[in-house]
C-alpha cells in the first residue's frame, strides 16, 4: 500500500473546495462503493480518518456518518454543503481506502482475469452495493433508481470502479478533486 | 568521487516501471538517490518492454496522467498529438497507448490496455513521481476542474439536443397557432350606398297605423 501523505488540514497550500450537490452524491456514492468491496467498511474509514490524522474533523463515526448525510440522494439528506477541511478530509479519506482495496479494483477491471470469476465478483459487488443503497439511499430518486435498475446499473458501477482504481494513491488526490470540482454540465 | 548507479522499481500487478540514474552530488543528494536519470523501462504484461531516456518519461506522464484525470471525469479523449513521441487514444473497450521511438529505423510501438492496466500504469507513475529518493524535477501537471464544454459529451446527444429542439418546436408551433387564431374584425363605418339609402327611406315603417292588417 502506498502511504498518503497528508499535510496538515489547515494547510493554506491546499485548494478550498467546496462541492457542489452532484459532487456530494458522487463522493458519497464512492465511499459507499468501497464498503461494498469491504464488509468492514465503516470500522476501516474510521481507521484510515486516524491514519491520516483527521480525528479533529471528524471525532468518532457519528460525526463522519453526518458529514456523509449531506448527499442529497440520502433517506434523511442534511441540508448545506460541507465545509473545505471536511471535503479534503473527505476526499482523503476514500484515496487511502481506495489504495488500500486497490488489488480488488484491479481485479473487477481486468479483461485477463477468468471471465466467469470476473462475472461472480461484479455480481458480488452489485448485491453488496444494492443493499446497501436500498438501506441508506432514497429509493425514489431517479439516480439512485439508475443505479438498482440491472441495465443501466453496471456501466454506472463500473465507472465508480474505475474512479476508485485512477483515484487511489497519493496521485490520486490531486486528480480526484478536480473531477469533484467540475461543474455541472 | 564513487558514482553510485541507483535503480529503482515500482511494480504492480501489470506493470512494471524501473528507473536508473545517478544521484547529483553537486546538488548534496543523497547516495541513495537519483538526481540524474540515465534510463527507464516500462514492462506491461503481455507488451513488448519499452525503454528511453528522461524525455520519452516526461512524454509519457504528460499524456497517461491528464488522460487518468479525464477519464475520472468520464471524458474520453486522446491525449498527445500526431507526431508526439507518447500518444494515448480511447478505443472502444480500453485503450491504446503509441509510442514513437526518437530513431528512424524502430517502428511506433502500439499498446491495447485494458482499465486494469491503465491504473496499473498510472499508479507506477504516480509512485516514481512521489518517490522522495527520485530527486528530479518532473514537470508540473495540473488538475484542474474542466470546462462545461468538454464535460458536454458525457451527455448522450439526443439528450443535448432534446432542450433546443423542443424550445424551438413549442415556439413554433404557438407560432402557428397564433397565425391561426383569427383578428376581430374592426367595427364597420357607416358606409352604406346612397341606393341602399334611399330603399330604407322607401321601406314603409311596420307600425303605420294606415296599413291594412
Amino acid at each position: 500500500m502506498t502511504d498518503v501523505s497528508v499535510p496538515a488540514v489547515s494547510d493554506p497550500s491546499q485548494p478550498e473546495a467546496v462541492l457542489g450537490r452532484r459532487a456530494l452524491e458522487r463522493l458519497d456514492l464512492l465511499l459507499l462503493t468501497l464498503e461494498s468491496l469491504d464488509l468492514n467498511g465503516g470500522e476501516s474509514t474510521l481507521w484510515a480518518t486516524r491514519q491520516l490524522g483527521f480525528e479533529t474533523v471528524f471525532p468518532n463515526r457519528v460525526e463522519l456518518w453526518k458529514r456523509r448525510c449531506h448527499n442529497p440522494l440520502r433517506r434523511s439528506p442534511r441540508r448545506g454543503s460541507l465545509a473545505a477541511v471536511e471535503t479534503e478530509a473527505l476526499i482523503r479519506i476514500l484515496c487511502t481506502m481506495a489504495d488500500r482495496l486497490y488489488p480488488f479494483l484491479h481485479q473487477l477491471l481486468s479483461s485477463r482475469e477468468p471471465a466467469e470469476l470476473t462475472d461472480q465478483r461484479w455480481a458480488l459487488l452489485n448485491q453488496r452495493l444494492k443493499d446497501l443503497i436500498e438501506e441508506r439511499m432514497n429509493l425514489r430518486r431517479g439516480a439512485i433508481q439508475r443505479l438498482l435498475d440491472g441495465q443501466q446499473a453496471m456501466p454506472l458501477q463500473r465507472q465508480l470502479v474505475l474512479t476508485l482504481a485512477l483515484a487511489a494513491g497519493p496521485g490520486g488526490v490531486d486528480r480526484l478533486r478536480a473531477s469533484l470540482l467540475d461543474p455541472t454540465p | 568521487m564513487v558514482m553510485l548507479k541507483q535503480s529503482f522499481r515500482y511494480d504492480q500487478s501489470a506493470a512494471r516501471l524501473e528507473v536508473e540514474g545517478l544521484p547529483d552530488f553537486s546538488a548534496d543528494h543523497g547516495s541513495n538517490a537519483i538526481g540524474i536519470l540515465s534510463s527507464w523501462r516500462l514492462t506491461m504484461i503481455g507488451h513488448s518492454e519499452m525503454q528511453g531516456k528522461r524525455e520519452h518519461l516526461e512524454a509519457l506522464m504528460a499524456a497517461v496522467i491528464p488522460y487518468a484525470r479525464l477519464r475520472l471525469s468520464g471524458v474520453s479523449r486522446a491525449q498527445g498529438q500526431d507526431g508526439d513521441p507518447v500518444r494515448i487514444l480511447p478505443l472502444e473497450q480500453g485503450h491504446q497507448l503509441e509510442l514513437v521511438s526518437s530513431r528512424s529505423d524502430v517502428p511506433p510501438l502500439t499498446l491495447q490496455l485494458d482499465d486494469a492496466d491503465l491504473a496499473d500504469l498510472v499508479r507506477c507513475l504516480d509512485a516514481l513521481r512521489h518517490d522522495a529518493r527520485v530527486r528530479i524535477e518532473w514537470p508540473a501537471i495540473s488538475h484542474v476542474p474542466l470546462p462545461k464544454r468538454d464535460l458536454a459529451e458525457r451527455t448522450p446527444l439526443v439528450q443535448r439536443l432534446a432542450a433546443p429542439v423542443l424550445g424551438t418546436g413549442t415556439f413554433l408551433i404557438l407560432g402557428l397557432v397564433g397565425l391561426l387564431v383569427p383578428l376581430p374584425n374592426p367595427e364597420p363605418t357607416q358606409t352604406t350606398s346612397p341606393v341602399e339609402q334611399q330603399d330604407e327611406r322607401r321601406e314603409p315603417p311596420i307600425s303605420n297605423p294606415s296599413q291594412a292588417d
